[in-house]
């Protein structure tokens, strides 16, 4: 069963007509990794934000829903989202800027108990210090008595994810969780994200542009570029059998030789249509508009015009 | 004919006494011409101070490096010399001066270092330009106008501009999305194969070391704990190190079938290093000699040397 449901979610700047994310949709099913996969630019983060409730000033949401177990998240009069404690929790790229520096680590994550299950402060203190050794801390009681910058970055990023489990999330976000640490780190992080999913039954939405960790990781994948969901399936479906151009090409740009001199042009957010069309090696005029998504494969769906022509009948352009 | 660059029991010790923080102890390294030598390992391992001393930004404590069969001394570096190796920084956004245009910065270098006279610059810096794929009318943009991955070709130029015989790349790609990264490696090799200059790379990225390097050094705790041929280490390494290093990389291949190594606890201080291997601690291979002497890279084989007694004298352990 799906936990989180976003559906038609736009998200754009106050008085411009630019959209960041344009009818943006996915789910995280329960104990399931779900991978939101783009570059720099691709709203991957935005989306994290707008779910929960951080969006900077000067970007509004202009449509969308967001639902956990079926509830309404999106408030229809102010558009931001309402969560209750619980609902979600998210771990950030950089745990070190995350944290309070002027709190010992065991108090912030002690404060969360406090405030979610009202329990008092003694309490608090012992269940953080659990918590602490829960992520694989050792001597966790003399860490929960330190400052932020008295530890190490892996440190640091157990310590974000010993918080965010404390609200005992339905939804996980982590948002390029390891995009600071080193590899040896990501494996003991990787692993402990891995046995949270199978002990809670939470589900993640892993945010990275790494297609490694994403092959690692994930058990299904949803591609954006330029605020559009380009393409979704299993992880087998993306990286084996990827149907839409743009998911070929990122997984070509890591993977195959590629010519040294071709300056890649950002993304273009003036652009009406499929955001990826200027790039595109299979662009036609049709690409001015929007593409629907198309199916397919079972739970395999690609936004593109291709698609259109293939159930016509017609072969490739 | 002695190797472009030799590098001699290479030592850099920050501060001094209880504090002291040794973060290059004791490293052997040869570069020869036309050669890219990758340097990989985690944070804190010392290959930045390496790369730094190499460029005679940082002056070692002891040992001796020698380029082109002269002995290269921080202190009175020749003109000539400063000329001939060049280095490119992690983050371009910092490295190039956000007040010059990019034909003024990449004037400077060949005013300052090769005393080409600035009337004589223009047909130099259109030609660079070219070799880094960027368009002429670049020359008036400031380095804020452009991405990052093109401020990045920007900072390549400017250290090719003096014509060097050796450029030491500090993670020069990895302040850049995974997608532009293959482009940046294939930039540079066919930057090689044009000026047949030699690389220092330096990256804790294995899989793009792996593209471009033609031999590897692994540091661990300010020593190379195992140099070989880039095919040799990464299909068959040796070091437990190494392994392990490897072993947790993400890939993309969904069908590897690798044993994740997934070491314990974290690197240990520097400043506090045990007596013997200072991998003891989270070696799967360690026995008594490893915690009584400190172990040196012996030769594995034709071109490879490995820094570990398990490995070296297999009867004892």
């Amino acid at each position: 069963m799906n936990l989180l449901e976003v559906d038609g979610l736009t998200v754009g700047l106050e008085r411009s007509p630019t959209s960041i994310l344009a009818n943006v949709a996915f789910s995280v099913p329960e104990g399931k990794i779900v991978g939101l996969v783009g570059e720099s630019g691709s709203g991957k983060t935005m989306a994290a934000l707008t779910m929960m409730g951080l969006l900077p000033d000067g970007i509004e949401v202009r449509s969308g829903s967001v639902r956990i177990d079926g509830r309404q998240l999106m408030d229809p009069d102010t558009m931001t989202v309402e969560r209750r404690a619980g609902d979600m929790a998210m771990i950030f790229q950089h745990p070190q800027a995350a944290l309070n520096p002027t709190m010992r680590v065991g108090r912030q994550i002690a404060r969360v108990f406090s405030l979610q299950q009202g329990c008092g402060r003694d309490e608090a203190t012992s269940l953080a210090i659990e918590m602490l050794s829960r992520v694989g801390i050792p001597g966790a009681e003399r860490v929960a008595r330190a400052y932020p910058h008295q530890l190490s970055g892996g440190m640091c990023q157990r310590v974000m994810i010993a918080m965010a489990l404390a609200c005992r999330p339905r939804i996980l976000i982590a948002d390029e969780p390891t995009t600071a640490l080193d590899v040896t780190i990501q494996a003991q992080i990787f692993d402990l994200i891995r046995d949270l999913v199978e002990e809670t039954g939470a589900g993640v939405l892993f945010i990275t542009h790494d297609l490694a960790a994403v092959a690692e990781m994930c058990d299904t994948v949803t591609v954006l570029f330029g605020g559009q969901v380009m393409e979704e399936g299993s992880r087998d479906d993306i990286f084996r059998r990827p149907r839409n151009p743009y998911t070929t090409y990122l997984l070509d740009s890591v993977q195959k030789e590629v010519d040294p001199h071709v300056i890649e042009a950002g993304v273009d957010f003036e652009l009406v249509g499929c955001r990826f069309g200027h790039r595109c090696r299979y662009a036609w005029e049709e690409c001015g508009g929007v593409p629907d998504m198309f199916s397919v494969g079972a739970g395999h769906r690609s936004a593109c015009f291709l698609h259109a022509m293939e159930e016509n009948g017609a072969g490739a352009p | 004919m002695p190797a472009l660059l030799e590098v001699r029991g290479l030592q850099k010790t920050f501060g001094r006494g209880r504090g002291a923080l040794p973060a290059v102890r004791g490293v052997d390294l040869d570069v020869e011409r036309g050669e890219t030598v990758g340097v990989v390992g985690e944070s804190g391992c010392g290959k930045t101070t390496l790369a730094r001393m190499v460029a005679g930004l940082t002056r070692a404590t002891d040992g001796h490096i020698r380029f082109d069969g002269s002995v290269l001394d921080g202190s009175s570096a020749s003109m000539e010399n400063r000329r001939r190796i060049q280095m490119v920084f992690q983050h371009p956004a910092q490295s190039l001066n956000r007040r010059m245009s990019v034909g003024a910065m990449l004037a400077e270098p060949l005013r300052l270092l090769a005393g080409v006279p600035r009337w004589e610059t223009t047909d130099r810096i259109e030609e660079m330009l070219g070799l880094v794929g960027l368009d002429p009318a670049f020359r008036t943009r400031r380095p804020r106008q452009l991405s990052g991955g093109q401020q990045q070709r920007v900072a390549i130029a400017r250290a090719l501009m003096p014509d060097p015989d050796l450029v030491v790349l500090d993670e020069p790609t990895s302040s850049l999305d995974q997608s532009l990264r293959g482009r940046m490696i294939a930039l540079l090799r066919r930057i090689q194969e044009i000026r047949d200059v030699s690389y220092l790379f330096i990256s804790h990225d294995l899989g793009t070391v792996r593209r471009i390097a033609d031999r590897v050094a692994v540091m661990y705790l300010g020593r190379i704990v195992e140099i070989a041929p880039t095919g040799e280490l990464f299909d068959d390494p040796r070091h437990p190190y190494t392994k392990a290093l490897l072993s947790v990389a993400p890939t993309m291949d969904l069908d590897s079938a690798r044993e994740r190594i997934v070491l314990e606890g974290e690197t240990p201080s520097p400043t506090d290093l045990p007596t013997g291997c200072s991998f003891q601690d989270r070696c799967p291979l360690v026995f008594d000699r490893c915690r009584e002497e400190s172990p040196v890279l012996a030769p594995v084989g034709d071109y490879r040397e490995v820094e570990c007694f398990a490995v070296t004298h297999p009867s004892h352990s």
